[in-house]
């Protein structure tokens, strides 16, 4: 990428005002969808995206099922008025890499052993985009599951950093997407450490790599503290501990 | 073994470390015990585990539920028993031994719709659930208030020795038969109490991880204060017993079927 | 997305009596009397991307839709009109009942039903939304997505539709040489009445507004209404494969009409014009 005028100023302040290793505002509201067995609904910066989760339940065609472990179906979807130009309400070439590679993004997570012969369905839909809907939809997919009560090994948090006028930034936004040097949405269990979704867009040096890395990592910790509390808010409401 | 302290966890949230024996809701990571679900861990002395406080009813061995009919073939019923298989009624188990598919008309006995009481007479990894309605107090329910909590909280609703299930019965009258699978009917003749049982049911099911709660709901219910006894238990009676309406207990051996289902840190 | 065979949702038998005595008692299962719709919230403005949005709550059924104005060719043979294009989707976030796919039957009827009523009530003055007559018109896209459904699915789309389009605020296109230029204004969009939708449901002999997810799936026949500001029929839809008499036909016009104003009343609050 070829990045043509500078979205960062001499006081160090990013396009929306942001400094570098800051993200966006972020709220996670949980069981949003009565419908649905678990469900969010994830406002990050512009991003206003619901993940709903069905299952495990029966598999519809059977022949799809498998006998030793559940079957994952992911769907990223986004709605014809979520970006600056009407989208198209049939499923893009881009909307089904990103459902793809959001399924394999929560799939370690997930104990699918426990439920052997049955299918758990992740829907997401993208009600208003903004830069990173992949992350935020990884993000309150997690929830949604945790929500729904299938067993897991871990959250899954998402966060992208990347390369802005020579520095490494987290959580690019839209403009930084489209006009910054490197973009690198990141996929993280924050308790097993281990990394689920790794992409990237442009140029990074060996060091810079190193560096953005990180940073993402750092990024998708402050995101699961945010899951944490929404699930806690849910759950436990105001009562922050055990009585004795 | 050192103390475990009770606390509310997520996925992936530390439950203990050491030397402790994974049990359900948990998996083993190194020398960390670490939740699967959201929920209340607990420990005792044969292992550590998490209660869970959502997620859908999944079957085992034993396990009363209540279930709708969905259709049927020439051989079984299928039925909707709220989880992520549908079960299968024999026949047979309906009209005996020498069954026939041209003489005996399934639909009159048993029709879409129909609601039934059944026991999960078999049930692993390898097939959907098969039922049996052939026990004391299986079968067809005609009449009642249906309703629908989280799998999850049935535990609670039953409360220690069916408890708080019983307190409720007694205090509005009613007779309440609850499915493992969270599916619940309510009858009586009074519609007060009806409503009165209903609502607590509500209650409990929104406020399972509380303390206090049977203390809480003989005071919605105005049940007199010398009947407290103390029981301040949470949600910890899973795979204890499967209690059906009033006092007919139904000893359930299902400590063999859990760890097929349950994340259980062998893996 | 495809409300699937295995869709149909089967009612208890013991719940369907309930329903059945209650409802012939004039009193249905979730204490509403027989004409009471269920309570109606609306939010606008939800959607900063689109030119106007509403999320509509009716019940527990809930609906987003989406207003996105572009510019483009008029339709063939109304070169002197604006284009408005309806669309619905039930997303599968909606209901376990619903598979990913093309739309089926049930919501492409959905997104007609809903444009016929906005059309034909002439709600926008489409006349005024021409830049070049017979080459270049304001297209007006209304795109909505259901993101939950526990019944009348036509009524709470059609309240998130004309609360989209009301609300929204038009761009001021104009053209320089030839070019459309976006001015970066934005103008009222030109609205005429307040259509509003009412569907009526036949279980047994008794006839029901508003019905929810369990009663639909006990409905013999379906009639859906649609009155304009002036209390006009414009355009009406019966669906299913139950009937109604003439003397229920005219009486359910009759309520539509009557409840229509009530829930115009409440849309226009909601709105905050006297449009």
């Amino acid at each position: 990428m070829v990045q043509s005028r500078s979205l960062i100023n001499e006081s160090g302040k990013r396009s929306d005002g942001r400094i570098i290793d800051e993200l966006r505002e972020v709220r996670i509201k949980v069981g949003i969808i009565r419908n649905a067995d678990g469900s969010a609904l994830i406002e990050f910066g512009k991003n206003k995206i619901i993940a709903a989760v069905y299952g495990p339940r029966e598999v519809h065609p059977k022949h799809m099922a498998q006998s030793d472990r559940c079957v994952i179906r992911c769907r990223y979807h986004m709605s014809p008025f979520s970006t600056d130009t009407r989208k198209s309400p049939a499923p893009s070439r881009r909307e089904t890499e990103i459902s793809k590679v959001i399924r394999e993004a929560l799939e370690p997570a997930l104990i699918l052993e426990d439920y052997p012969r049955a299918a758990i369905d992740v829907f997401i839909e993208v009600l208003q985009a903004d830069g990173g809907s992949r992350c935020a939809g990884i993000t309150a997919a997690s929830v949604a599951l945790a929500d729904a009560g299938i067993n897991m090994r871990d959250m899954v948090s998402a966060c992208a950093a990347g390369k802005v006028d020579d520095k490494i930034v987290i959580d690019i936004n839209d403009t930084e997407d489209k006009e910054g040097k490197a973009d690198m949405p990141v996929a993280y269990m924050p308790n097993l450490k281990k990394i689920t979704l790794l992409q990237l867009d442009g140029e990074l040096s060996p060091t810079e790599f190193n560096t953005c890395l990180d940073e993402a990592i750092r990024g998708c910790l402050k995101v699961y503290e945010i899951q944490r509390s929404s699930l806690m808010e849910k759950y436990f409401g105001n009562e922050k501990g055990l009585k004795e | 073994m050192q103390e475990v302290k009770r606390k509310y966890v997520i996925p992936g949230d530390v439950v203990a470390e050491g030397n402790f024996k994974p049990l359900v809701n948990v998996f083993k990571n190194g020398n960390s015990i670490v939740a699967t679900r959201i929920g209340i861990t607990e420990s005792n002395k044969d292992g550590t585990k998490v209660i869970p406080l959502s997620g859908i009813y999944f079957p085992r061995t034993n396990d009363i539920v209540i279930g709708k009919i969905l259709d049927h073939s020439s051989l079984s019923w299928s039925v909707d028993i709220n989880s992520c298989f549908s079960a299968h009624l024999p026949a047979q188990d309906v009209f005996g031994r020498d069954f026939s598919p041209a003489h005996d008309d399934m639909g009159r006995q048993l029709a879409s719709g129909d609601v039934i009481v059944a026991r999960i007479a078999m049930f692993d990894r390898t097939r959907d659930p098969i039922l049996t309605i052939q026990d004391k107090d299986l079968g067809k329910i005609p009449t009642g208030e249906l309703l629908k909590i989280s799998a999850t909280r049935v535990p609670r609703l039953i409360g220690k020795r069916g408890s708080m299930i019983q307190t409720i019965e007694q205090a509005t009258a009613t007779r309440i038969t609850i499915g493992q699978n969270g599916i619940i009917v309510v009858s009586g003749r009074d519609k007060e109490g009806i409503n009165l049982a209903i609502n607590a049911i509500h209650i409990v099911e929104i406020e399972a991880h509380t303390s206090n709660l049977t203390q809480r709901i003989k005071q919605l219910l105005n049940v007199p204060e010398s009947d407290i006894e103390n029981d301040d238990t949470q949600i910890n009676h899973e795979n204890n017993e499967t209690v059906m309406h009033d006092d007919k207990v139904i000893s359930n051996d299902n400590g063999k079927d859990t760890e097929m289902m349950n994340s259980n840190g062998t893996k | 997305m495809s409300l699937s065979k295995k869709s149909t949702i089967i009612v208890e038998n013991l719940r369907k009596k309930q329903m059945r005595e209650s409802i012939s008692a004039g009193k249905r299962l979730d204490e509403r009397s027989l004409d009471e719709t269920r309570s109606l919230e609306i939010e606008l403005d939800v959607i900063k991307k689109a030119n106007g949005s509403a999320w509509v709550k009716l019940g527990n059924t809930e609906v987003v839709a989406g207003v996105k104005v572009e510019t483009g060719e008029p339709f063939e043979g109304l070169e002197n009109s604006g284009a408005l294009i309806i669309t619905a989707e039930v997303l599968p976030i909606a209901s376990p009942h619903i598979e990913p796919g093309p739309p089926d039957e049930e919501t492409i009827e959905l997104a007609r039903v809903v444009d016929r009523g906005v059309r034909e009530s002439e709600m926008l003055d489409l006349s005024k939304l021409v830049l070049i007559p017979g080459k270049i018109v304001y297209t007006i896209f209304v795109d909505c997505s259901v993101l939950n459904v526990d019944g009348n699915l036509l009524d709470a789309t059609s309240y998130a539709v004309v609360s989209a389009l009301a609300s929204c605020k038009l761009p001021v296109f104009e053209i320089k040489d030839d070019k459309v230029i976006d001015t970066g204004k934005t103008q009222e969009p030109p609205i005429t009445t307040i259509p509003v939708s009412v569907t009526t449901v036949k279980i047994g002999d008794n006839l029901l507004l508003d019905p929810n997810a369990e009663e639909e799936a006990c409905m013999d026949a379906r009639l859906t209404i649609t009155t304009n500001s002036k209390g006009s029929i414009v355009a009406m839809q019966k669906g299913l494969k139950g009937y109604f008499t003439l003397d229920e036909v005219k009486g359910t016009a009759d309520k539509a009409r009557i409840k229509g104003e009530e829930i115009r009343l409440k849309l226009r609050e909601w709105i905050g014009t006297g449009k």
